[in-house]
């Protein structure tokens, strides 16, 4: 009886034993993670299908928010332009106007907002006899000149940038850095 | 007095001053022992520290510490550490970097398991992931042969829904916090 006993005690401290040991050892931890999320719209410019045929010039880092529109070289007389690219023609009797038309991305994220509007400024006011427009909206330096009121996000809207030259206007580098704006509606 | 004499007074008088210093020899003594004892016990820990590459953690060091992405969006600047490697149609993701350290003592393991899962469900519109790894409320794991006493550097991803709060989407610049538990486990 007691031999039996003293099995039995046995048994149960190798069980036990053998119970701790199967514990892993563990250790946890706890990380807070926080952050606020905003509403945001991206816009960039893209070269349009029909890139490289006239009226339709690559543009230098397209699919970014800031690229180059390279027109080439135009003179009002014989209807000179060097690049191929570019729809030339003379506007009235003493203007001639060079243009490219390239593509508009709007993007939204985490707003509601059903689309948004377009406007566009340029940078510095033009020489005399100089006019720089989209789409056949003037632009000007002093204020954003409404595009579109009311564009659809994530389709590519096809705008087309026009200089108009007086034929008085004297040899010179025509340049102007023109921004896009759109905003939510 | 005779010589003799003389010279026995002397033997007497070394024989007590040699009596004296032996007597001051003999001060009382005591001694005494510590039975000291201690008990070493084996154990892991895993603490949060700042990646160099990522969002300073608040509590850096710690088993609990927090990391704040701050505001976040699609097109939007982003907090320092914090990064957005994708931005689709349905969704972007942001992310950042944090690092993990386990230690151990007295256990005869090589390495440890870590896992991980959300406290609570994710808020509408956010998918969490560690190491590409989509969390849940579910315990998963991240890693099974963290080196111990090393920095191991996980990423932290939140992929967000572009879609419209209540469309979707999540709620627009309202606070959101989240807890991710994590749990080392020896090898």
């Amino acid at each position: 009886m007691n031999r039996g006993r003293g099995w039995l005690i046995g048994v149960c401290w190798l069980m036990s034993l053998a119970g701790v040991a199967a514990q892993a050892q563990t250790s946890s931890a706890q990380l807070s993670i926080s952050l606020s999320v905003q509403s945001s719209i991206s816009l960039i410019f893209q070269n349009n299908p029909n890139v490289n045929t006239p009226g339709f010039c690559p543009l230098t880092n397209s699919g970014t928010n800031n690229v180059g529109l390279d027109l080439g070289t135009a003179a009002f007389p014989g209807s000179f332009h060097t690049s191929t690219c570019v729809n030339y023609a003379h506007v009235g009797a003493a203007f001639y106007q060079v243009s490219s038309a390239f593509d508009v991305v709007v993007s939204k994220a985490n707003t509601s907002s059903p689309s948004y509007r377009l406007a566009a400024e340029i940078s510095t006011a033009p020489p005399a006899n100089v006019v720089w427009l989209v789409n056949n909206v003037t632009l000007s330096n002093t204020a954003f000149v409404a595009l579109d009121a009311a564009d659809n996000y994530g389709q590519a809207i096809t705008k087309t940038l026009q200089v108009q030259v007086k034929n008085t206007v004297p040899t010179q580098t025509l340049q102007e850095t023109i921004t896009f704006l759109a905003t939510a509606n | 007095m005779s010589k003799k004499t003389a010279i026995i007074l002397v033997a007497i008088a070394m024989a007590l001053l040699l009596a004296a210093a032996s007597a001051r020899a003999q001060n009382p003594t005591a001694s005494g022992v510590i039975n000291a004892t201690l008990v070493n016990k084996n154990g892991i820990s895993l603490v949060f520290d700042t990646d160099p590459a990522g969002v300073t953690l608040g509590a850096s060091g710690t088993s609990a510490a927090s990391l704040d992405f701050g505001t976040v969006s699609a097109f939007g600047p982003l907090s320092s550490g914090v990064t957005r490697p994708t931005v689709t149609a349905t969704n972007y993701t942001v992310t950042t970097i944090f690092d993990v350290m386990v230690e151990q003592g007295g256990l005869n393991s090589n390495s440890y398991t870590l896992s991980a899962n959300l406290a609570a469900a994710a808020p509408t519109g956010f998918t969490y992931q560690v190491d590409a790894v989509t969390l849940t409320t579910g315990a998963q794991n991240i890693q099974t042969n963290g080196t111990y006493s090393t920095d191991i550097a996980h990423n932290l991803s939140l992929v967000i829904s572009t879609a419209a709060p209540g469309a979707g989407g999540p709620a627009v610049g309202t606070p959101l916090t989240t807890t991710i538990n994590f749990t080392a486990t020896a090898n």
